[in-house]
């Protein structure tokens, strides 16, 4: 995974992020607020993470088709190839066998419709984080080649109110959720953690589990459950950060630790190269060599700290 | 066949009603052969009836069961036939449609003693009170039923009830002398009594030279008493007189299983299922038998453990450190040594254990004891916080010490009286809770005598009953210990192995008639709860009313009404509790310390709501009261031991108090536990590692979590520390 970390990371800094996040019809009122809660959650954490970040949110009875179509039109005009884009889409959803929707007051979207709005965005690295019931039915409408879809659920017959949307937000805060420890929460590592926490809630309530995440980001297939870039499936994802946190912004701004940093990254490509082939080698000159890099990386680390 | 039908066969005077009288009348006396072929002839007979006997009694069930259909629409108002088709039925594992046939043999013609029998072996099969009022009835109606006899006498020595037993079975026998299944529960006696029935095995061969059921009815006695290892000999026994006995093989097979003898069992129940005997049981078990490679059995010196694969890592150190404290107490306290070691099995799946113990789903309890073997639900096989599973283990390790005290001679009543008391001695929080259907049975005199508390427990007489027994029977023990001292309890535990009844050992270990001490046990009841039994009414109305309050956010008024309301019945803990409105009212007004004590009272009433928990561990936390935070999490790891989040901060916390090794296990929890964040997980077990000078282990550890993150800076920095 680190390997197309590491490409990201030398992405041009200047970039921006373009966050929508759209909160449904709850119809309820203990559902309104979730949802509304879990927006405005959602929208605090991506703010207070990295630098050029731009959130748009919706939810409730102003999250109508015609003020979501008004704000795509705006960032239509406002987005650029190199930026990024994200939708999060939290609320219920529905499949009636031919076409998913998603709940909103007034006249609903349909997936056509939001493959539609997002077709008009040109970042071309975008990201679709539809948390809604039956969401699976939109894999095969929204997917397309440099974007990443994501649902709470396998399929549109999942229909039952989902759980993911809360694990999701959870984390864009939790330092769990960023595994390998690069202080950036990939797509990738967000679906993971969001995904074993939704199995988790279920296993311990003892519930048989209605919702199975998917991760859909080759633009031609119906998603998987369990993503592994070395066999193709969640690359995009797993260089797609969410949010980042802490030196790893600072240090690419500064010019006088450069060559620091390109031999961190040149360790860190070692030490994946050597982790791919670790199958294959003696384990104790694995370890030697694994042990070799990791006091290097961590002493040119204590340098870069500095 | 079910266990309990193993006493009634095709042999009884009833039975003699109808085309097939002759033929059993062989089969009762062993002539197989004659039988065989006098079936074969009913066969070839034009009555469907007739023919339906044959096949029954050749063994060819569907083709009987055809047949039967055929003769009841031949004989649209005859019931003799619809009961012997309702028998077929009841034998093939099918009791609902019996008792309907048997319903409607009684619209037919009222009082039916067939169909009342019937009935009551239908009943009798689940334990229910009604059983003996409808075996009542057929006698009622035919003086000379001699299975209702039979029945009668059987449900008396399931009560525990010998001498009754003993008089009904005495009445068969003087009703015919040839009724095989009366010589059975007499012999059944002499076994519950310890003493061999020769003379009862003598009279039943005589008969029946090969009845090898009359081993195996004494087999279901003993196992219904706990004596399992007693009760496989005899199921041994059985199938050694008579290979064929299908059904018995398959009870052979479930009993092996129940002490954990899993290559046997399999034998048997595959001989049972290989042969047509195919009822749920055997079925589930061997599935459930099918299943052992998701388990594994660990040799923890005096115990064997076997736990699920997906748990085992984790769980282990708990299970094994819970069952070592408690069998080291009980051991002393009872003055006993096991020699062997106790095996202990925990299913992650409830129906799994309920087949372990039954042969069949549905089992409501928790946990169970087969002499040195233990079979429970995991923690994981119930949603956290509504399962100690710690004090499930103590009460069961309680059956494994004090049956083998006296082995296996001692009323229900008592044993488990003993272990929920002896569960609240390992800790006030633990042990059954006084639920409202507890006090609704207090209130309503509902109690049973002590001579009478196994039925309460065997054969309940309304809903609840089962739990309110469990609870009187904890408190009976908790009063003997707080009059007349633990002493007393040992020696009635004595007495009762030299196979004394509950009144001779209440005469003579407390001195009193049982009604007494009855008297006094109320009167004690009674004054101890007074204030709840009294409050009650008024606290469901006064609690409807806080939860208004709490739901409204009219915090003030949570304060000001709800201590008065939690005090009048503080041992309500459950969801919505006094203690949990409280709490969130004074959080909501920003009383934290408020809120911490509420919660602290809540938890030490034995509260186990994992949210609540969490809760209380973090106010503790951070009033810097660390120690009080670990006794909260420590709390958890009893009702909700999966949750990693739970093992991390009780590792961090025992981390920050110095108690490295403590702290290990913990972070060894959350490592097994199949964590998200396994950098973090490695990285914790490190630093841990490291404060208790394992610092191979440590370097390990932080390689480990580096090679999952290489740039995770906390780790680099504790490799470099560790690295020369």
């Amino acid at each position: 995974m680190r390997a197309w970390l590491v490409a990201l990371l030398a992405l041009p800094v200047q970039a921006a992020t373009y966050w929508v996040v759209l909160a449904g019809l709850g119809g309820e009122s203990d559902y309104e607020q979730r949802f509304s809660a879990w927006a405005h959650e959602a929208e605090k954490l991506v703010r207070g993470s990295t630098g050029e970040v731009h959130v748009s949110t919706l939810a409730g009875k102003d999250a109508t088709a015609e003020r979501i179509r008004a704000l795509f039109a705006d960032l239509a005009r406002r987005v650029r190839p190199e930026d990024s884009f994200v939708l999060l889409l939290i609320g219920h959803g529905t499949f009636d066998g031919y076409q998913y929707k998603f709940n909103i007051p007034g006249p609903d979207l349909s997936g056509e419709d939001l493959a539609a709005l997002l077709d008009r965005i040109t970042a071309t690295r975008q990201l679709v984080v539809n948390t809604t019931s039956a969401s699976g039915a939109s894999v095969e409408t929204l997917r397309k080649p440099g974007r990443i879809v994501i649902t709470a659920t396998k399929s549109g017959m999942e229909k039952n109110a989902t759980v993911f949307a809360r694990y999701w937000i959870e984390a864009l805060r939790d330092p769990a959720a960023d595994t390998d420890k690069n202080e950036t929460v990939s797509a990738l590592e967000a679906f993971r953690y969001a995904s074993q926490r939704t199995a988790r809630f279920y296993e311990s309530q003892r519930r048989l589990a209605t919702e199975h995440p998917l991760l859909e980001d080759t633009g031609q297939g119906g998603g998987v459950r369990s993503p592994a870039p070395e066999e193709g499936s969640g690359r995009l994802a797993a260089a797609f950060p969410l949010v980042r946190f802490g030196r790893a912004q600072a240090a690419a701004r500064d010019p006088a630790r450069r060559a620091l940093l390109a031999r961190k990254e040149e360790l860190e490509q070692k030490i994946d190269l050597l982790k791919y082939q670790k199958a294959a080698m003696d384990s104790a000159e694995y370890r030697k060599q694994l042990t070799a890099l990791l006091v290097e990386l961590a002493r040119v680390n204590e340098e870069l700290e500095k | 066949m079910t266990a309990a039908l193993l006493l009634l066969t095709l042999s009884q005077p009833f039975a003699a009603a109808g085309p097939a009288a002759e033929c059993r009348a062989l089969a009762h006396r062993g002539r197989n052969i004659e039988a065989q072929n006098c079936f074969s002839a009913l066969v070839r007979r034009p009555d469907a009836w007739a023919r339906a006997e044959g096949l029954w009694g050749l063994g060819r069930y569907r083709e009987a069961n055809d047949e039967f259909r055929r003769a009841v629409a031949e004989r649209p108002r005859d019931p003799d036939c619809r009961v012997r088709w309702g028998r077929l039925l009841l034998e093939r594992f099918n009791p609902g449609e019996a008792a309907e046939l048997f319903q409607e043999a009684l619209q037919l013609r009222k009082d039916h003693p067939g169909a009342l029998v019937g009935l009551a072996l239908v009943a009798a099969e689940g334990f229910e009170q009604k059983a003996v009022g409808l075996a009542e009835r057929a006698l009622a109606a035919d003086p000379g039923a001699i299975e209702a006899r039979v029945l009668l006498a059987r449900m008396a020595l399931e009560d525990g009830d010998a001498v009754r037993a003993v008089q009904e079975a005495d009445r068969a026998l003087a009703a015919w002398p040839e009724a095989l299944e009366a010589m059975a529960i007499r012999a059944a006696v002499e076994w519950l009594e310890d003493r061999e029935p020769s003379a009862w095995i003598q009279r039943a061969l005589a008969v029946h030279p090969r009845y090898g059921r009359i081993y195996a009815v004494g087999a279901r006695f003993l196992v219904l008493n706990r004596r399992y290892e007693d009760g496989v000999r005899l199921y041994r026994k059985a199938v050694e007189l008579d290979p064929a006995l299908w059904d018995v093989r398959s009870e052979l097979g479930l009993n092996l299983m129940r002490l954990g003898r899993d290559a046997e069992a399999r034998r048997e129940l595959e001989l049972a299922y290989e042969n047509g005997y195919r009822n749920a049981a055997t079925v589930n078990a061997l599935r459930l038998l099918d299943s052992a490679r998701n388990f594994l059995l660990l040799d923890a010196g005096r115990f064997t453990l076997k736990l699920h694969r997906k748990e085992a890592a984790w769980l282990r150190p708990y299970v094994e450190q819970e069952a070592t404290r408690a069998l080291a107490t009980f051991e002393k306290k009872y003055g006993v040594t096991l020699k062997e070691p106790v095996r202990i099995e925990l299913y992650p799946d409830h129906e799994d254990f309920a087949v372990r113990t039954l042969g069949m789903p549905g089992l409501g309890a928790l946990g169970v004891t087969f002499e040195r073997a233990v079979a429970m639900d995991s923690p994981t096989a119930r949603k956290p916080g509504t399962f100690h599973w710690a004090g499930t283990l103590w009460h069961e390790l309680n059956h494994v010490v004090v049956l083998a005290a006296v082995n296996n001679r001692a009323p229900r009543w008592f044993v488990e009286g003993l272990a929920v008391w002896e569960e609240t001695q390992a800790s006030p929080e633990w042990g059954e809770r006084l639920t409202p259907d507890v006090i609704a049975a207090i209130r309503d005199r509902k109690l049973l005598p002590v001579a009478q508390l196994d039925r309460g427990f065997v054969r309940p007489s309304y809903p609840g009953q089962v739990v309110v027994s469990y609870f009187q029977a904890g408190k009976l023990c908790e009063y003997i210990a707080s009059q007349w001292g633990f002493d007393a309890l040992r020696r009635m535990l004595r007495a009762f192995g030299e196979r004394k009844t509950t009144p001779e050992v209440v005469r003579e270990v407390l001195a009193l008639p049982p009604e007494e001490l009855d008297r006094r046990f109320q009167s004690w009841l009674d004054g101890q709860l007074r204030r709840t039994l009294e409050g009650f009414p008024v606290w469901r109305e006064r609690m409807k009313r806080l939860a208004e309050a709490a739901r409204a956010g009219r915090h003030d008024e949570v304060i000001r009404e709800g201590p008065a309301v939690r005090d009048l019945y503080p041992e309500y803990v459950e969801a919505g509790s006094a203690y949990e409105l409280l709490a969130g009212a004074y959080l909501a007004t920003g009383d934290k310390e408020a809120a911490r004590q509420e919660l602290e009272r809540y938890a030490r009433a034995g509260g186990r709501d994992p949210a609540l928990l969490r809760q209380l561990a973090e106010l503790e936390a951070t009033s810097g009261r660390k120690r009080e935070a670990v006794a909260a999490l420590e709390r958890l790891l009893y009702v909700a031991p999966g949750d990693e989040e739970v093992h991390r901060r009780l590792g961090d916390l025992l981390l920050e108090l110095g108690e490295a090794e403590q702290a290990i296990r913990e972070y060894r929890a959350v490592l097994a536990l199949g964590p998200s964040d396994v950098a973090a997980a490695h990285y914790h077990l490190a630093r841990a590692c490291r404060a208790a000078r394992r610092l191979e282990e440590a370097r390990e550890h932080v390689l480990a979590a580096l090679e999952a993150a290489p740039g995770y800076r906390p780790a680099q920095k504790l490799l470099l520390e560790l690295t020369p």
